[in-house]
């Protein structure tokens, strides 16, 4: 019955928007702006299909003149062994090199002449090509898509070329120190694993990694039962569906050799890797712990802890009357110019932790209070406090959701990771189910006496011992 | 974006560098360096001027940056931070982590639980063992022959003395008429190795000073009064002889007074 009502209220507002009269499409006449709840309820089921072949279909169907579509393929650098690690950050700078139909400057053409933005993202456990197009232009949209997944052209000569450019990306990358620092954490914290495998690959891979390679990698892991076709924006899902039984159904679902994929767990040892440099002007450190995996119960109850610590930036304007804790311990010490709360969850672990930049001489302390502030989650953290990480996390999990792309990044990682699209109502209900005791429990399984794993970058003397890091992530006073 | 064949133009005595020895800061890099193509091209030709920074750059996108030598920031070797390898540890895991498919909770609680119970099982045998070190230098029974030992008991000097052979002989032969107050020596003591009395003067009450006297024993110093090795009264005004308080011999190293 919840369903049908948010379908009624979808067809209600899209005949009131056709009729010419937006304003009526909120309920409280008179108001521009729509409640929490009436936002929770607002957004049209996403409609589901799945091909024959294994290949899935979703969208969500808002009123707009634009569209986001996606194809998002459930294989990343976790997929890759040592010696093809990088194939799949290769490949994605191979993919707009032209296909066999659209060679480069067609490809260019065909999708500037729309006005439209394709790009694509790879990461662990991820690969996304997407669109942004109009939405009367999603038959060209789909057709493109399908050639850049299904028959990239992939020429020897584009793949020398890209060699460099790939070398050139990896060595800008460097300036990138939060990417290092956490690239390096996930080095050591799954050491030995491939989820330990950066994205972007060794620089020997990315010297000698050849045409065959990167066909072989798309043999294997471009299977319809992995690929999303996900669309969110002014699209019709039924249009959609025929649109990729025309584009997709080509699209294989069988392994060579039967030698399906299948993802082995990935263990997590605690350790540290210290990259060193005194040269550098300030020092970026991660601390982590073994996480959740995204489809464990414990995902909520983490992202309201993590919400109760927060994030800060020296810009922040807040100083002592932020309302996270270490926040405020930031601003009035001066302990550090950024530092944020984060959770990579991965199919089934995650890592769970709090990345900070500081200047050489508050290392110790910004430490201290960061792991002073996972014990409070631990055992003492106060109603107020998850009343407050609740209504944050709430809200931003709303906001996010401010345009077409995102939502159709949102169905896509949904699908893959759940099999389903969760409606915010329901994301809604489980944050909102979550209380102080339970904060206690979730964040004392992952975080409490465990080890970390830690990675450090820059001018790191003042970092303390592995040993002592890890004895504060106890109290004796407990 | 450039590519890198148009900017490496200035280095192009440089271009065929693949793998390098790195340099010091100060120090020249010798020539004849090992090549993996097939034209030989010295890397670095010391006679040409040095410049502050020189980069390396492959002709053709395979070889790429291999190396930078400076003189103004360190030498590296590597390219990027994903070239960075954990080292295999396995010779240090436990066998429970030596396998990366499987999950490390699995065995979280067991591997937590051997390492606390090592641990408080190596604190309790410490505390025992520093235990016993400080008990046996503290109150170690070690009184050398012939010597006197005072400890303080229950407010009063208390007197043990660790005989020897010839004040024990002597101290049985003494004949009792002569005493003022008489008393047999194996009446005195249970271990005659061992004499143990009150160090207080039964005249008035002052602490005798032990080994000294005219009876080798001891001699209070106040008025005069010369006690033997047994403790007894034997010249001057004292009335008693010291007094000898309850004590038991639990084992040969402890005696227990009271």
């Amino acid at each position: 019955m919840v369903s049908s009502m948010w379908r009624i209220s979808g067809a209600v507002n899209r005949a009131l928007a056709r009729a010419g009269y937006p304003l009526l499409l909120s309920l409280r006449r008179g108001q521009a702006s729509v409640s929490y709840a009436q936002s929770l309820l607002g957004a049209p089921e996403t409609q589901l299909t799945t091909l024959s072949n294994g290949f899935r279909i979703a969208s969500e169907e808002t009123n707009q003149a634009t569209c986001t579509v996606g194809l998002c393929i459930d294989c990343g650098s976790r997929y890759e062994s040592e010696k093809n690690n990088g194939a799949g950050f290769f490949l994605e700078h191979m993919a707009f090199k032209g296909t066999k139909k659209h060679p480069q400057s067609a490809l260019e053409h065909a999708v500037e002449s729309m006005g439209a933005h394709l790009s694509a993202y790879t990461s662990r456990e991820r690969t996304a090509y997407y669109m942004k197009t109009l939405a009367k232009d999603l038959p060209k949209a789909v057709e493109l898509l399908a050639e850049v997944v299904q028959s990239s052209s992939l020429s020897e000569a584009d793949i020398e070329q890209q060699r460099s450019v790939v070398l050139r990306e990896l060595e800008e990358v460097q300036g990138s120190l939060q990417d290092v620092c956490l690239d390096l954490l996930h080095a050591t914290a799954f050491q030995g694993t491939p989820l330990g495998h950066s994205v972007l690959g060794p620089s020997a891979n990315a010297r000698i990694l050849t045409r065959n390679d990167l066909v072989e990698y798309i043999n294997s892991h471009y299977k319809a039962p992995r690929m999303v076709l996900a669309t969110a924006g002014g699209v019709n899902h039924d249009e959609l569906v025929a649109l990729a039984k025309q584009h997709f159904s080509g699209v294989s679902f069988e392994y060579e050799g039967d030698a399906v994929p299948v993802l082995s767990p990935c263990r997590f040892t605690g350790s540290e890797i210290r990259m060193r440099d005194d040269a550098m002007p300030l020092a970026h450190i991660a601390i982590a712990v073994e996480g959740a995996g995204a489809a464990s119960p414990d995902i909520v109850p983490l992202m309201v802890a993590n919400s109760i610590i927060g994030c800060y930036d020296i810009t922040f304007g807040g100083g002592k009357h932020l309302s996270s804790r270490l926040a405020r311990l930031a601003a009035e010490l001066n302990l550090c110019h950024s530092f944020q709360a984060f959770h990579s969850s991965y199919s089934d672990t995650g890592l769970l932790g709090i990345y900070f930049v500081t200047d050489k001489h508050k290392i110790e302390d910004m430490m201290h209070w960061a792991q002073n502030a996972w014990m409070n989650l631990c055992t003492t953290v106060t109603e107020s406090d998850v009343a407050r990480a609740k209504n944050a996390l709430k809200a931003s999990l709303v906001g996010q959701l401010n345009g077409t792309t995102p939502v159709c990044d949102d169905i896509g990682r949904h699908l893959l990771n759940y099999g389903r699209r969760i409606p915010l109502a329901e994301w809604d209900a489980r944050i909102e189910a979550v209380t102080p005791r339970i904060v206690r429990d979730v964040c004392s399984k992952y975080i409490y006496d465990k080890c970390p794993a830690v990675s450090a970058v820059g001018p790191i003397e003042q970092l303390p011992d592995y040993n002592r890091m890890r004895s504060a992530m106890y109290w004796l006073r407990f | 974006m450039m590519s890198l064949a148009t900017r490496s133009g200035a280095f192009s005595p440089y271009l065929q560098a693949t793998n390098s020895a790195v340099a010091g800061p100060l120090k020249p890099l010798i020539p004849g360096v090992i090549m993996k193509t097939d034209k030989l091209s010295s890397v670095l030709d010391t006679k040409k001027p040095f410049l502050c920074r020189e980069y390396l750059y492959g002709q053709s996108a395979k070889s790429g940056h291999a190396v930078s030598v400076s003189l103004s920031a360190r030498s590296s070797v590597r390219f990027v931070h994903t070239d960075i390898k954990i080292p295999d540890f396995s010779d240090y895991r436990r066998p429970e982590v030596l396998d990366p498919k499987k999950s490390s909770q699995d065995s979280g609680n067991t591997r937590w639980a051997f390492s606390y119970l090592i641990t408080g099982s190596t604190a309790v045998v410490g505390v025992n063992a520093a235990k016993t070190v400080v008990t046996q230098f503290v109150s170690s029974m070690n009184i050398p022959e012939g010597k006197n030992m005072t400890f303080k008991w229950r407010g009063k000097p208390l007197f043990v003395q660790h005989r020897t052979e010839k004040e024990i002989a002597s101290e049985a032969d003494v004949n009792l008429a002569e005493l003022r107050d008489p008393q047999h020596d194996r009446d005195r003591v249970q271990n005659p190795t061992w004499i143990i009395v009150i160090g207080v003067c039964t005249h008035l009450g002052c602490v005798p000073i032990a080994n000294a006297g005219d009876y080798g024993g001891y001699y209070c110093p106040c008025h005069g009064s010369h006690y033997d090795a047994s403790g007894r009264i034997r010249k001057g005004p004292a009335p008693l002889n010291l007094e000898v308080p309850y004590y038991e011999f639990p084992d040969n190293d402890m005696v227990i007074v009271g």
